[in-house]
């Protein structure tokens, strides 16, 4: 067999593991990321269920929390609806009335890459977000979750 | 490595997406399974477009590093304590900032943000003798079509602190008239979650129903509001809108998750008799007081239970402006929204005392019970409502006693447009009954 076809075989093995969100999310744990200057190292899953409601609207020291997401499909949007206990469905319907309500200025930013996440830190100092672990690039500064990261054993975010 | 390699691998990867894509969806299509293979099919178009946006990324990046390739300096800045990042990460040098566009919805640091909201409903009442007519529903008529509210509700953000909320509402009056109604114009500051400030037109606090459900009729799952939460200038008996300041927050209270609201404004309430008799009501309010707290307990997710205290001194100017009420109104509300349930429950006491004379004091109980399960798009549910005025209330006396249930179902076409039927029994104190069918489209945009 040629390195050709090894090479296909293994883009074909990767298309087929990215074709399923839910098997991403299991291969990877789903980091919480914030802007490098932001103090915060640790987060109850509690409370960022709430921040990710919009419940929740600044981080202790009164900085404004600005929420970043992946779209729909993503291992990382699979799991924030899981967090939220939301259908995709249910997620929009939820932002559009936090808007009405006045209890958001805004629908939580959706961007399609990691590249735009890593902007979005940069660009927002109260930014948060969830980032596959396998793709946390630097400008991203990762916080625990009840006091563990990513990969360590009973990680929430999975 | 070169470009063109790099090219032909992505194309590669693309079309084993495809393909792939093509023999998944195959795979799974069953007799029951639309539903699933659409979303999965909008996943995988996600999906493929983000692995064109990654390849154009990377594409980006390859440029730039080929024109930078000496001045490339190592990673930094992630966190220490990570697990190792793969290979391919780390072998990366940090790449310039990418030369990507900005999303849309970047613009909403500055700038205004539009909404808006609408409705077309359909009505049939069988009522002889005409009450009050609402939204643009002709009072005695067999049935008609009308709009409703159409809304336009701005946003605009001024510093990370402060920004600007107003709802424009078109309402459809008498002879497909409109008014323009500015329901809120909000000034909104946050200091912290523990105390957000308004400075405007609120829509107050009183109850459950007031705070989640707004003009757009696409909020709520029936296709109108509770009487006792209707619109004081379509009848409804609290006083909804008031100017003034509020201030809301959390009370640090751990997994209880207390909160509070305070509002202090002026209502001056115009309310018009619901019984057809013509007559209009100015309270000529004071000065309104309303507090309230509620718990969001981490243990229940979607449960809520508050309970708010109101207190303003109106007028009945049908009997005179010297003639002046205390009125109170306590209100207390469990609320379960999650798992695709909504169960609504909240009880109210109106309270109205005359504040220069031994005439005897009003009470007007009122309450309301709704429930719904979301079933794929649809969302049947049932309201029971009842709210009774005592016939010698002068200020409520055009209410009197009318209670009844609801039923109905709401079906969502997509996310942002739901068609709504309900059916409506009201029983009526001294009155003949009143069965209703109500048809309504409901849209956000």
């Amino acid at each position: 067999m040629g390195i050709k076809s090894i090479t296909t075989l293994l883009l074909l093995g990767l298309a087929i593991f990215s074709l399923n969100p839910q098997a991403m999310a299991q291969s990877s744990d789903i980091a919480v990321v914030v802007s490098p200057d932001n103090p915060a190292t640790n987060v109850s899953l509690g409370d960022l269920r709430k921040t990710f409601v919009g419940a929740k609207h600044s981080w202790p020291g009164g900085q404004a929390i600005k929420l970043i997401t992946r779209g729909p499909g993503c291992p990382e949007r699979v799991v924030l609806l899981k967090l939220l206990a939301m259908s995709e469905s249910e997620y929009k319907q939820y932002w559009t009335a936090q808007v009405f309500r006045g209890e958001a200025d805004a629908e939580p930013l959706t961007v399609p890459s990691v590249g735009m996440q890593k902007e979005a830190m940069r660009l927002f100092p109260g930014a948060v977000s969830l980032v596959n672990a396998r793709d946390v690039k630097p400008g991203m500064k990762v916080i625990k979750v009840d006091g563990l990261l990513p990969g360590a054993a009973g990680y929430a975010l999975r | 490595m070169p470009r063109g390699r790099i090219r032909t691998r992505f194309d590669r990867l693309l079309l084993a997406l495809l393909l792939v894509s093509t023999f998944s969806w195959a795979q799974s299509a069953g007799p029951n399974s639309g539903d699933h293979d659409q979303e999965t099919i909008t996943q995988l178009v996600e999906q493929i477009k983000q692995l064109q946006q990654q390849d154009h990324d990377l594409e980006e990046r390859i440029k730039n590093l080929e024109a930078k390739q000496p001045q490339a300096s190592p990673a930094s800045g992630a966190d220490s304590s990570l697990p190792a990042p793969s290979p391919q990460v780390a072998e990366q040098t940090p790449p310039p900032p990418l030369p990507t566009a900005p999303p849309r919805d970047w613009h909403d640091v500055r700038g205004i943000k539009w909404r808006g909201f609408g409705e077309v409903d359909y009505q049939a009442l069988d009522q002889r003798r005409p009450e009050l007519g609402t939204y643009g529903f002709v009072p005695g008529s067999a049935a008609n079509f009308y709009t409703g509210d159409f809304g336009l509700f701005l946003t605009s953000r001024l510093s990370n602190r402060t920004s600007v909320l107003s709802e424009i509402v078109f309402e459809e009056r008498d002879a497909q008239r409109y008014d323009i109604d500015l329901r809120r114009m909000l000034l909104k500051y946050e200091y912290n979650d523990h105390l957000k400030m308004s400075f405007g037109r609120y829509q107050t606090s009183i109850g459950y129903y007031n705070w989640a459900f707004l003009s757009a009729a696409w909020l709520q799952t029936t296709a109108d509001r509770p009487l006792i939460m209707e619109y004081s200038s379509n009848g409804g008996l609290l006083p909804t809108q008031a100017i003034g300041v509020s201030a809301t927050g959390s009370i640090l209270s751990g997994k209880l998750g207390l909160n509070y609201v305070a509002e202090y404004g002026s209502s001056d309430t115009k309310r018009p008799d619901i019984n057809g008799d013509g007559l209009v009501n100015d309270e000529n309010n004071g000065n309104q007081v309303n507090v309230g707290l509620y718990l969001r307990p981490d243990a229940v997710r979607g449960l809520q239970i508050g309970s708010s205290y109101y207190h303003d001194k109106i007028s009945n100017l049908i009997q005179g402006p010297s003639l002046r009420y205390g009125q109170s109104i306590v209100n207390g509300y469990v609320v379960y929204v999650g798992h695709g349930i909504e169960f609504l429950n909240e009880g109210f006491l109106i309270r109205d005392a005359p504040l220069h004379s031994s005439d005897t004091l009003f009470n007007t109980p009122a309450f309301y019970s709704q429930f719904s399960k979301q079933i794929g798009h649809l969302r049947p549910f049932v309201r029971y409502q009842y709210v009774n005025a005592s016939p010698n209330d002068s200020i409520y006396n055009d209410v009197g006693l009318r209670f009844g249930p609801s039923f109905g179902a709401r079906y969502d076409l997509n996310d942002y447009i739901a068609f709504k039927a309900q059916l409506d029994h009201t029983v009526r104190r001294g009155e003949p009954d009143l069965n209703g069918l109500h048809l309504q489209l409901a849209f956000a945009f």
